[in-house]
């Protein structure tokens, strides 16, 4: 058993909400119950799956279940897999809850510190007529009321406070003090598998508050960065956040990731982390096709998500889905069987040039567990990444 | 997933500090229901909420344990030792019992 870092490791910055006493205490609970259901109800439901409800489902059916779907009918009436599912879902409940309190109090507080870091700052560059997708602004991703674009004032930026500081945890620590495991895990496969990659202009699609952009200033201190997000909220925190971190010069951009207004050719790395999913059926191609138009030759793009369904085994399929069904990802389940690869090479890559790996953050301080390989059914610092080469335009072989 | 089912319209102005009604918390969806009656789900939501609240005053006097401790106001084994005097014991008997008989009410 391996305990969540305490909420108070979390690393500070001004922008960050004060939290008090009891308000850290309430995430630490969080932080408690997530890794109680995820080391100690998950296997229980495991345990009942292969003790009792396959045999019931054999019984009936004369045949294994096929597919998540069957495990879910299978299991839907199980008491383990209920309890298991009514304590997460409250867990997640309670975690959104006492992130929302705790920004209220602190709401005018940091809008005014957002306001008066990003005053006049050329590297913020919000977009009032954007039109934003409706997959995105219909959807209380993970149950945050407003998802990501909603606005309670002018200037708010409570929702991504929330999301900073209640992440935390969320995935009790297991980012980093920075929450930032994805963009760590990102840089440490740059540096290993493609030690000579330099890329001039780096762009993070789909960059929430860049959490995960800020690691590879870190790494690439001579490229451009331009960290791209629909959600104003998002921006406004994160650019002021950068800043209090003492990164001056990433650019925080309000577009849309299926068209952006940087020009053709003008990136050589470009890069999402576990943005595919909140992302639609329709916009998902669009955005690997725009991938393809913002690279340069001997570019890369490369996208950190949980593994795909397709492989494991219809059990672990259906304990990887209950985000899906139950913790308002919407489009969760359909990218888990989206062929991200072949997706890729029909956007103009060209099947020879994709390619899958797997990227894992190293350790980082502030975190007791961020060096685990422990399974958490997609919250583990680890990702699988699928990614395609830029060969000069026009040249990709699709087959 | 059909985008059609995506219309359960949640008012952002509602009031931050109210827990969003579980119906409306995903604006996609309404909340799942686990069990087979609906008040156990809701019976389920109220205790997960009682054992974070209660681990939070847990955690809370801790604190002032701990506190106390370093500022050696109370030694330690103080507080395990503790026994009430006779008047102490009288007050906390009754508090116990006023307790109970208020949160036990609905089966009397």
């Amino acid at each position: 058993m391996s305990y969540p870092a305490p909420w108070h490791t979390i690393g500070r910055h001004a922008l960050l909400p004060a939290a008090q006493h009891d308000e850290r205490a309430r995430f630490d609970v969080v932080a408690h119950l997530n890794a109680h259901v995820a080391q100690r109800l998950a296997p229980k439901v495991r345990e009942a799956y292969e003790s009792r409800a396959l045999n019931a489902w054999r019984m009936r059916h004369g045949h294994e279940p096929a597919d998540r779907h069957q495990v879910a009918e299978a299991m839907k009436q199980d008491p383990a897999y209920r309890a298991f599912s009514l304590v997460r879902r409250n867990t997640m409940e309670i975690r959104q809850h006492a992130g929302r309190m705790l920004v209220a109090r602190e709401a005018e507080r940091l809008s005014g510190a957002a306001r008066a870091a990003n005053e006049g700052a050329a590297t913020l560059r919000l977009d009032p007529n954007l039109d934003l997708p409706r997959y995105v602004t219909a959807v209380d991703t993970h149950l945050m009321q407003g998802g990501y674009t909603s606005e309670r004032t002018a200037l708010d930026v409570s929702n991504a406070a929330n999301y900073d500081a209640g992440m935390y945890a969320t995935i009790g620590g297991s980012g980093g003090p920075w929450n930032d495991a994805a963009g760590r895990a990102l840089v440490a496969w740059l540096k290993q598998q493609h030690p000579q990659f330099a890329p001039r202009c780096i762009v993070d699609l789909g960059c929430g508050l860049g959490h995960n952009t800020l690691p590879l200033r870190e790494a690439f201190p001579q490229a451009e960065i331009v960290a791209v997000d629909v959600a104003a909220p998002m921006l406004r925190y994160g650019h002021a956040r950068a800043r209090a971190r003492g990164f001056d010069d990433v650019q925080f951009l309000q577009a849309d990731a299926t068209a952006t207004p940087l020009a053709d050719n003008s990136a050589d790395l470009v890069f999402t982390t576990m943005v595919l999913h909140e992302t639609s059926r329709q916009a998902l191609p669009k955005i690997f096709a725009e991938a393809h138009r913002l690279l340069r030759a001997g570019g890369l793009t490369i996208h950190l998500e949980q593994p795909p369904y397709r492989g494991l085994p219809a059990f672990e399929q259906f304990m990887r889905d209950w985000d899906g069904r139950f913790n308002n990802e919407p489009f969760w389940s359909a990218l888990h069987e989206t062929d991200c690869a072949a997706l890729l090479a029909r956007s103009g890559f060209g099947s020879a040039n994709v390619f899958e790996s797997r990227c894992t953050a190293p350790p980082a301080g502030g975190s007791t567990r961020g060096d685990e390989q422990h399974e958490d059914f997609g919250r583990a610092p680890a990702w699988y990444a699928v990614g395609a080469w830029q060969v000069a335009k026009g040249l990709a072989a699709n087959g | 997933m059909d985008s059609t089912d995506m219309d359960h319209s949640l008012p952002f102005d509602a009031d931050p500090i109210q827990p969003a009604p579980a119906a409306a918390i995903g604006r996609r969806s309404e909340s799942p229901q686990f069990t087979d009656d609906p008040m156990l789900d809701r019976l389920y939501g109220i205790t997960m909420a009682l054992i974070t609240e209660l681990a939070v005053t847990r955690t809370r006097l801790d604190t002032v344990e701990k506190l106390l401790a370093r500022r050696q106001l109370v030694a330690g084994g103080e507080i395990e030792d503790f026994v009430p005097d006779d008047g102490e014991a009288a007050a906390r008997s009754r508090l116990q019992a006023e307790y109970l008989d208020r949160v036990l009410r609905s089966l009397d």
